[in-house]
């Protein structure tokens, strides 16, 4: 077996880029993660694709531009989760010697698809009763506000905390003055109690991660773990929030391949796709019990000084929602980071970092799919 | 900041099947069925377990056979939101709850009065519209 490493990552822009070809954000996130893993096209031996609404062929168009082309080349569709799913593909194939160096790659373009909020699938049974994903996230908050007394304070400042951080984010989709609590609070209700402020965009945008075996570069990121886990019966005998369920499964191997536990984690980028999913999120993951996550962002401990920062991206909530590019955008943020070169978003302790990316859209399953990997530098 | 949603598939062709309502092709309906007072589905022979859904393999949490089911219309509330926004050709506001029904499956239900209840407020569903599950609340008797 091979120990996975992450040589390089790259990502797009993100924002609304109808006038773009969507194969050209891919070009822009694929030849930065080739440059930044120093190596030349020629040396990919495979590329895994996530995407959800494609369009079909845009990973073959992908392969055009790039010259990367004849190697096996696979896309997959987890739903928010596709680009993650793309990158433990990956992972698992150099950790097993199918492969010795990986193009994972997510991209999306909703602006030419949806003019708003993304129409709920018809195909579904929620979907088509007319369930909008911001109400799904909305029936979860209702719920912590009735069993565990969680505040619509507790949920801006989340918000807040994001878009904070989104502000010094150059690629981010939204960028502007990071607003208060108070704001947060007043923009439109969405699904209540679910403002536009606690709602992420829908954007456009790549990102790409290439990964490979131990070749003996230092700026190489070891890959301690990555765990995928597809969803499970979410239905009346239940009492957890949809979602919940699905991370803390895969959070719980990913930390026993690690050997690590929650508290050993410096900086975690996760699905805070709304609010209330971030706070659900961090408990999933043991940074919080139940019912206790939404202390974590008013208290300081997830801001960017914070002990665990979480999201100095921005976030989904800033730097915008490209369904099957979210995750290689996560993954890119968390190596800036671990590798120090993060800017004005860098957090302080930089050792071990987390990616958690988690899908849904499909009734009576506490998710499409969730991913959790754990990142290391060496020292 | 979103256009007319009615609008989205109308005239070019997108990967997402949009469903008659906006415009695109129709689809099988796949939501919960309703008749003569009672919700449609099935339950396994073996554990008990219920679903909504009526043309399920076998049941998903055993894997035994499952026979066609009908479920009486009360229940509790999981829980309940507003949605503000339109969805579709529906218009806001749009209330929606997670009904546990009684010895039944859970179901997403519209609030025929689009109000948050509280979790396990009792609910009855009264019938449809335009095919969604629609639920008011119940005055015990």
């Amino acid at each position: 077996m091979n120990q996975p490493m992450v040589w390089g990552v790259g990502t797009s822009s993100f924002g609304r880029f109808p006038e773009r070809r969507v194969e050209s954000l891919a070009w822009e996130a694929a030849t930065e993660a080739i440059r930044d893993a120093g190596i030349g096209a020629g040396e990919i031996d495979a590329i895994v694709v996530g995407s959800v609404f494609g369009p079909p062929g845009v990973a073959t168009r992908v392969q055009r531009g790039l010259g990367v082309v004849s190697v096996p080349m696979w896309t997959v569709e987890n739903a928010c989760a596709s680009g993650t799913s793309a990158y433990h593909e990956a992972v698992e194939a150099v950790r097993f010697g199918r492969f010795g160096c990986v193009l994972a790659l997510g991209v999306e373009q909703l602006s030419t698809l949806f003019s708003g909020a993304i129409v709920p699938e018809a195909t579904d049974p929620e979907g088509a009763a007319g369930l909008p994903l911001p109400g799904l996230y909305a029936l979860a908050a209702q719920r912590y506000f009735a069993e565990f007394g969680v505040t619509p304070d507790q949920l801006a400042a989340v918000a807040v905390k994001n878009k904070r951080n989104g502000a010094d984010n150059p690629r981010a989709h939204l960028r502007s003055t990071p607003p208060t609590v108070e704001e947060v609070l007043a923009s439109r209700m969405i699904a209540d109690p679910l403002t536009l402020l606690q709602c992420c965009p829908t954007t456009d945008g790549a990102g790409a991660v290439i990964v490979g075996g131990d070749r003996g570069r230092r700026d190489d990121l070891v890959v301690e773990a990555s765990a995928m886990v597809s969803g499970a019966l979410w239905d009346h005998r239940g009492s957890e929030v949809w979602g919940f369920a699905s991370v803390a499964r895969a959070a719980e191997r990913a930390f026993a391949q690690a050997g690590r536990s929650a508290g050993d984690i410096d900086v975690l980028e996760v699905h805070d796709a709304f609010t209330i999913g971030e706070i659900i999120t961090l408990e999933a993951l043991g940074l919080a019990p139940r019912g206790k996550g939404a202390e974590l962002a008013p208290s300081g401990h997830t801001a960017r000084a914070g002990a665990q920062p979480v999201n100095p991206s921005g976030g989904l909530l800033s730097r915008g929602h490209p369904l099957g590019a979210t995750g290689t955008a996560q993954l890119a943020e968390i190596a800036w980071q671990l590798r120090g070169r993060a800017d004005a978003r860098q957090v302080r302790r930089h050792d071990v970092g987390l990616v958690e990316t988690m899908g849904g859209g499909a009734a009576g399953m506490d998710g499409n799919a969730c991913v959790v990997t754990i990142l290391s530098r060496q020292r | 900041m979103a256009g007319p949603i009615s609008e989205l598939g109308v005239g070019r062709p997108t990967k997402r099947r949009a469903g008659a309502a906006v415009g695109g092709l129709p689809v099988a309906d796949p939501r919960p069925a309703f008749e003569d007072g009672t919700l449609l589905g099935c339950r396994c022979v073996s554990c008990g377990y219920p679903s909504a859904q009526r043309d399920i393999p076998w049941c998903p949490a055993c894997y035994r056979p499952v026979e066609p089911a009908r479920f009486a219309p009360t229940g509790s509330v999981w829980s309940s939101t507003v949605v503000a926004i339109p969805v579709g050709t529906r218009r806001p506001p749009c209330g929606l709850a997670y009904l546990d029904l009684d010895d039944g499956p859970r179901v997403l239900v519209h609030l025929a009065e689009p109000v948050v209840l509280t979790p396990g407020t009792r609910l009855v569903i009264t019938g449809t519209e335009d095919g969604d599950l629609v639920a008011a609340r119940r005055t015990e008797s």
